[in-house]
């Protein structure tokens, strides 16, 4: 039966055919550099020996020191390869400044020009011998890790805490010479030659004048001609759009006329009941990452002291910013779960029993999870978790996949269990629809998000960082710009089909429009993220090309996401019932903004290999980080609560007045952020670092210096706006959500669940059954 | 003048000029916007009518003052019998088609781009007002005085017309969605 009633797909198969074609060639791509990666990367040699052949340091210390690195949480301190946090130094540049001026004092006199080639010789020279897998250091370089190993030992066993550490963070012998020995062979990736070529594993990175580490031809060209197809295919899809763009046929209908239901008539299922406690949790975990966020701030602002008290001691900077940067991916993805719990009975117009009962163990598994991340994170910063023990429990240490391995399979888990809920929803709906449609394509986009996540499992802390890098990226790239998008784009869509705001063939071919034009740049484009993390040319020559071409689209789709966002504004119909969801269509329509700007302008600052080459691990890229994560991100998950809570909370309880003050706080406060301090103070750091040196921006004397402090201060009234005024009221309207959730429970919905299309005479509204019950109560 | 003065300046000048690019932009986004609805449609100004793809003309048919918006309608007969009416309008009673009374920022939409593109230069005028406490040579004085002035004009120039638009978005009357509510109060 199910197969006589199935509904063809709404649009051109060829749409189907782009989208399989344009993904089978993006992922056919990544395959083979997913192979190169693991043919190409930097070697770990089982033994670094002195020319006397004396052992400095073999395969299982370098795996040993990354571990140490990872587990207590330094990549959120500072960075390798250029990859981590931003207050401490980068660690391969740290390491190859030191080594090189070591080296460089033993060979002569400081204004020796042969000193200086010898220098430039030995890093360049590589002594890799690839059949017996030893390198050979030259005498003076052996010197120079003698003596770095004591100094590295200071600097991560200081007693006190004015580098932002804890104090004593880490005190055992073996693993300070091991880290010492990571940090080491990073520093011999990023200026030994590669086998063939004239550049190093890193391609040159990080500049490095004393080691005559400059930007290669490739960086040059390649930001070249990325820079040349941007400007093209920017031309070319601006002239085809005004050629053929009427025909894609979304524009000019007429808005039907439409009468709302009031959000106090929609019933709701126990499942749609259940998720006012997953926004409840969201809102609060939103509110703890502010304040992390905040307290992580501070220690750029003025390190050594939070207003009198010595912060560091119990909450050092590197707990702060695992906790930030992991709460803002976990409040979103929370409102992401909910949003798809909430909207599949209305896909669905059913919903099974024990959906709730479900829901509710869902959201116990994902407390779990938080707090065992929140936990784990503080045990493997404070040393209490080592080794294996924090690799499970504690603390994973990869930016972003900072959580420990136990939780990172139970979030993967849960977000199955997730799939498998819809799955009991929509099984039906399914059934009866083309796997090209609405409901189809919310499904699969739903199924890509654990399948993404579940990459990031093959990053294992002990393997060679390069490939652990390329992995990361996978979900840090491709999980968040590709397939949440993806979500993201479907669910908006359907929340404009559901609300009668566009019908439902012009959602689908915006749906089909998005993934063609950021499958065509943003698979490939994922290599944009590891010019310098030790990948063959090759990756960097198609990851900029193809994060260029990524653009084109952005620029594009970004003005018409934009403008389409803005459609659910203009509510122009005379419906009996006003729109009710004014704040989360705004919230929509700062997505469209922050979209274009956060993700559009402030991405591409940084995209090009050279930008980057200088840029990399700098004030610019947190902009980009914190305005499009919050910008784009962070706003959608807030609308799509907004829209979620208009129904849960019961109408006359609706805090109209919050959620407006919510609106404005988070999207000025955020402005302000970016523009008073995250921009100028990126700015300022890039232009020190082409002028004085890569080395000399990422040190701690230069981002505390008189100027960045003063411009770190200069955040503090957009920051107190969105605290008080963003997650706060934002926590209070959850909390509405729970304190008063609506009563009336279905396990059917109607077809019009959120609206009815008027089609009276002259469109004069009839009164309306509220209107007729609302004249009663009066 | 000294060099914190001159990047602070330079900044906060950029500031402004990326307060008003913002500002066409939006209003860009949002004109496409609009075309949503009536692409293929043209406006006579000096008439004050569209004009379809097929030339039927759409008059002024209601002014709409909740939404401060005309209404204008093409006769019922003409798009009943048009062969793209499936394509155009479900409405029986002729394709109605929308125009703002208002110029930009006259939406929701609108006054959110104008006060981002406000916040940018009130930012503005903060690093001069922190460069003021901090550097009192003549010539810097000069520039940043220069700058506050610049930055007055464009406020007021933003500001002058976000005053008199209306959101012309509909406020949620409390007895909206009273139809289920329980009569208690708890």
């Amino acid at each position: 039966m199910a197969a006589a009633t199935r509904r063809d797909f709404l649009i051109s198969k060829a749409w189907i055919q782009a989208v399989v074609l344009v993904v089978l060639c993006g992922f056919f791509v990544l395959g083979l550099l997913a192979y190169r990666t693991y043919m190409a990367h930097p070697p770990v040699p089982t033994r670094v020996v002195d020319p006397s052949g004396a052992t400095l340091f073999t395969s299982d210390d370098v795996s040993h020191g990354q571990r140490v690195f990872l587990n207590n949480g330094l990549m959120e301190y500072g960075s390798a390869f250029g990859h981590g946090a931003y207050l401490g130094p980068d660690y391969t540049a740290d390491y190859l400044r030191r080594a090189a001026n070591i080296v460089r004092g033993i060979y002569g006199a400081p204004q020796s020009d042969a000193a200086a080639r010898r220098t430039i010789r030995d890093f360049r020279t590589n002594r890799y011998d690839s059949s017996t897998h030893v390198l050979r250091f030259t005498r003076a370089q052996a010197t120079a890790f003698r003596r770095l190993v004591p100094y590295y030992s200071g600097f991560f066993s200081d007693p006190t805490t004015e580098h932002g550490l804890k104090p004593d963070a880490i005190t055992d012998r073996d693993a300070l010479h091991d880290l010492t020995a990571f940090f080491a062979w990073t520093a011999w990736a990023a200026a030994a030659d590669r086998p063939g070529h004239d550049y190093s594993y890193t391609n040159n990175w990080p500049p490095e004048p004393r080691v005559d580490n400059r930007p290669t031809a490739n960086v040059v060209v390649w930001s070249v001609l990325s820079l040349i197809t941007l400007l093209g295919g920017i031309g070319i899809l601006f002239a085809a759009f005004g050629r053929w763009g009427s025909r894609l046929g979304w524009h000019g209908r007429e808005q039907a006329t439409l009468s709302f239901r009031a959000p106090g008539d929609v019933a709701l299922t126990p499942a749609q009941r259940a998720t006012s406690w997953f926004f409840f949790v969201m809102a609060a975990l939103f509110l703890i990452q502010t304040f992390v966020g905040a307290a992580a701030q501070h220690y750029r602002a003025d390190i050594a002291d939070f207003f009198g008290f010595d912060l560091a001691q119990v909450f050092p900077y590197n707990l702060m910013r695992t906790w930030h940067v992991q709460l803002a991916i976990f409040w979103v993805a929370t409102s992401f779960v909910a949003a798809g719990i909430f909207l599949a009975p209305m896909i669905a117009r059913r919903e099974p029993k024990h959906q709730d009962k479900l829901a509710f163990a869902l959201l116990g598994a994902l407390a779990v999870v938080v707090f065992g991340m929140l936990i784990g994170s503080y045990l493997g910063v404070h040393g209490v978790l080592q080794n294996a023990a924090s690799n499970w429990f504690g603390l994973q240490g990869f930016e972003y996949l900072d959580l420990a391995r136990i939780w990172q399979i139970l979030l993967s888990i849960g977000l199955v269990v997730w799939v498998v809920m819809l799955w009991r929803v929509l099984r039906t709906r399914l059934a009866t629809e083309h796997p090209g449609n609405m409901p189809w394509l919310f499904f699969l986009a739903a199924c890509a998000i654990p399948a993404f996540y579940a990459v990031g499992l093959l990053a294992r802390t002990g393997d060679n960082f390069t490939t652990t890098e390329f992995w990361r990226f996978w979900v840090v790239h491709l999980w968040v710009e590709d397939f949440l998008e993806l979500f993201t784009t479907v669910m908006v869509a359907y929340m404009f089909v559901l609300l009668g705001v566009v019908r439902e063939r012009i959602a689908l071919t915006v749906v089909f429009l998005d993934i063609v034009l950021y499958s065509v740049g943003g698979v490939i484009g994922t290599m944009h993220h590891v010019y310098f993390s030790g990948e063959p040319a090759e990756h960097m020559a198609l990851g900029a090309f193809f994060s260029a071409a990524e653009v084109i689209p952005l620029t594009f789709l970004t003005v018409e996401a934009w403008s389409f966002l803005q459609l659910g504004v203009q509510q122009e119909s005379r419906s009996s019932v006003p729109f009710p969801h004014r704040w989360a269509v705004m919230f929509l329509v700062s997505v469209g903004f922050w979209n274009f700007l956060g993700a559009g302008i402030f991405g591409f600052l940084i995209n090009l290999p050279i930008v980057s080459y200088y840029e990399i691990g700098t004030a610019l890229t947190a902009n980009h980080g914190h305005a499009a994560m919050m910008g784009v991100y962070g706003m959608l998950a807030l609308g799509l609560a907004m829209f979620c809570l208009r129904y849960l909370i019961p109408a006359e309880r609706w805090p109209e007045r919050w959620a407006k003050i919510c609106f404005w706080s988070t999207n000025l406060g955020l402005a302000w952020m970016c523009f008073a301090t995250l921009l100028p103070l990126g700015l300022l750091q890039l232009y020190q670092s082409v002028d004085k040196g890569y080395f000399e921006a990422r040190e701690l004397k230069f981002l505390t210096n008189h100027t960045n402090a003063l411009l770190e201060w200069l955040r503090l009234p957009g920051d107190v706006v969105f605290i008080t005024g963003g997650a706060v009221p934002a926590l209070y309207i959850a909390w509405l959500g729970i304190r008063y959730t609506v009563d009336r429970v279905t396990l059917d919905e109607p077809d019009d669940i959120l609206f009815t299309v008027v089609r009276e005479p002259e469109g004069v509204p009839r009164a309306g059954a509220d209107e007729a019950a609302a004249a009663r109560l009066v | 003048m000294t060099a914190e003065v001159a990047i602070a300046v330079s900044y906060a000048a950029a500031l402004v000029v990326a307060a008003f690019v913002l500002e066409l932009l939006s209003a860009h986004t949002h004109r496409r916007s609009l075309r949503f609805r009536t692409a293929g449609f043209t406006y006579d100004d000096r008439h004050d009518h569209w004009v379809c793809p097929e030339g039927e003309q759409l008059w002024p048919h209601e002014l709409d003052r909740e939404r401060r918006l005309v209404r204008y309608r093409a006769r019922p007969h003409v798009c009943n019998a048009c062969d793209l009416k499936h394509r155009c309008t479900d409405s029986d009673e002729g394709r109605e088609i929308v125009r703002p009374l208002d110029p930009w920022p006259h939406s929701e939409a609108g006054r959110f781009h104008r006060v981002i593109a406000l916040t940018l230069v009130v930012l503005s005028a903060f690093i001069v007002a922190v460069e003021f406490t901090r550097n009192h040579a003549a010539l810097d004085v000069a520039a940043l005085v220069g700058l506050l002035t610049l930055d007055v004009l464009a406020g007021s120039l933003l500001l002058r017309d976000l005053r008199l638009r209306p959101a012309n978005f509909p406020e949620p009357a409390p007895w909206h969605g009273a139809g289920f509510r329980v009569p208690s109060r708890r």
